[in-house]
């Protein structure tokens, strides 16, 4: 797909919608205003070509923080679009590596041998699901270009086990059996003859080298000539401020740069982790008209087990939470600030923990609608509940996986409903998150 | 820990019955029915904001 099937200019969705829109960076909080003003605000900085570097403060009743990630690429030196491998965060890293990618495939039809690494470019990085996306689209787009012979692809991961997916792996039930995500994608990799580097944390990126440390302390050099490497995120350059003036960011923020919510920061140990340590409300429990969803708010801690290697690297996946539990989360602070409106500070507010909501994944493993394919997963819920479910952490029935080319038609027409809805369509509201 | 590349050596490689099966375009038109409503009853189980309420 090209970039302008996947983008679209927000102004006219939320003119449409009665939604005064301001393009801009957010670059502060004042949750209790300043010395001007009662009201909290938002200092922000306008990014659109009419007011572009203007600076300007808005105000608020209610916040909803949504931001995002930050790409974090200067976490590893040398990696991302300024360094030695690609992305595919953005719509246009997401070209410059088809780019890349076009020419190294031109390469191998003249009949030059190629190495690709494809994966994740830190130890806490997260979207493992998204790096095993691509390498499978990848390996699909060398196959469909007759080249599969040509070329050596590996994935690099923080992941102990393939099919962790930074949720500590899944167990489902298929053809009467209980199967686990591992088996399932172990499977896949030896079908399409891709290698894995498990348990990798990537120290830096040289050109054609990638210089890594494994979970045992041993350390690597993963040779290639295109690289796909996701950055690790962290929240964005947001800080916050009292009345005074004073900045109060750790009180609002995590050390990661994500927002506090209602979840457990105690910091306690893997072992003593449960289902009740996530936020249940994304309301900030010093400034309750704040919320923070999606990638924003501050997670507890990880889903799968953290590591540390003998040289005390933590290699540890980071708890995934974009996509469907977002959408969730921000229409439960929507519906949140509805009540809020309506009946005032007393009122019931709603609850979304990722301990009590599913998911969806539909990976992408190659695209055409006749030859497509696709891994179909679901599981519930996000966070394992050993209470609720003491074998498996989640419900069996719940949880599946799936591979063929019914997963890409619903990978496409998820596509198309997303981009309907995002648009603000007649009967958006009936498309789920 | 485990060496990867033994670990999917001993994966369970799927037949060519299997393959074919995944490409087959009434198997998996079947299969998108079946997807779509396993997805719908979890979307269904877990995505009602209101229905837990805490003060």
């Amino acid at each position: 797909m090209s970039a302008e099937q996947v983008t679209f200019p927000l102004a006219p969705v939320y003119k449409k919608k009665g939604i005064t829109f301001h393009q801009a960076l957010a670059q502060a909080i004042h949750p209790e205003g300043d010395a001007t003003t009662n009201s909290g605000f938002v200092a922000v900085k306008y990014t659109d070509s009419v007011r572009s570097g203007e600076i300007a403060k808005i105000e608020y009743d209610f916040l909803i923080n949504a931001t995002g990630p930050k790409l974090n690429f200067g976490a590893t030196p040398g990696l991302g679009p300024d360094g030695h491998t690609v992305s595919v965060c953005t719509f246009g890293h997401a070209v410059e590596a088809a780019k890349s990618l076009k020419e190294i495939i031109t390469k191998m039809k003249a009949g030059e041998r190629k190495s690709l690494a494809i994966g994740v470019g830190h130890g806490t990085c997260t979207c493992e699901g998204a790096a095993f996306e691509y390498t499978f689209n990848v390996e699909h787009e060398i196959r469909e270009a007759g080249v599969r012979d040509l070329a050596d692809i590996t994935y690099i991961t923080n992941e102990y086990e393939l099919g962790d997916f930074g949720v500590g792996g899944l167990v489902f039930s298929q053809a009467g059996f209980q199967t686990t995500s591992k088996l399932w994608t172990e499977s896949l990799f030896r079908e399409r003859g891709i290698n894995a580097i498990l348990g990798a944390h990537v120290e830096k990126i040289e050109p054609g080298e990638v210089h890594y440390e494994l979970v045992d302390g041993t350390k690597g050099v993963l040779n290639f000539d295109f690289a796909m490497l996701l950055p690790p995120f962290r929240g964005v350059d947001l800080k916050a401020f009292d009345k005074l003036g004073i900045e109060i960011s750790e009180k609002l923020f995590a050390p990661s740069g994500f927002m506090k919510v209602d979840a457990d920061y105690s910091g306690k140990p893997y072992e003593e982790w449960v289902a009740a340590d996530w936020p249940q409300t994304y309301r900030n429990p010093l400034y309750p008209n704040i919320f923070a969803v999606g990638i924003a708010f501050a997670p507890p801690h990880q889903i799968s087990k953290p590591r540390k290697s003998p040289n005390g690297t933590l290699i540890a996946p980071s708890p995934p939470r974009t996509g469907m539990p977002s959408g969730i989360m921000g229409k439960l602070a929507v519906i949140s600030i509805k009540e809020l409106i309506k009946i005032g500070p007393s009122a019931d507010v709603g609850t979304a923990s990722m301990a009590n909501m599913g998911a969806a994944c539909v990976a992408s493993a190659g695209s055409g609608l006749r030859v497509g394919s696709a891994a179909s997963m679901t599981m519930y819920p996000v966070v394992p509940d050993y209470v609720k479910y003491p074998n498996t952490g989640r419900s069996v029935d719940d949880t599946f996986g799936e591979i063929g080319l019914a997963g890409h038609w619903i990978k496409l027409a998820l596509h198309y409903m997303f981009i309907y809805k995002a648009k603000a369509r007649f009967g958006w509201f009936l498309i789920p998150e | 820990m485990e060496n990867p590349g033994e670990s999917i050596a001993r994966a369970p490689l799927p037949t060519d019955k299997t393959l074919r099966q995944r490409k087959s375009l009434f198997i998996q038109f079947m299969r998108f029915i079946a997807i779509n409503l396993k997805m719908i009853k979890m979307i269904r189980k877990g995505h009602h904001p209101m229905e837990r309420k805490v003060k």
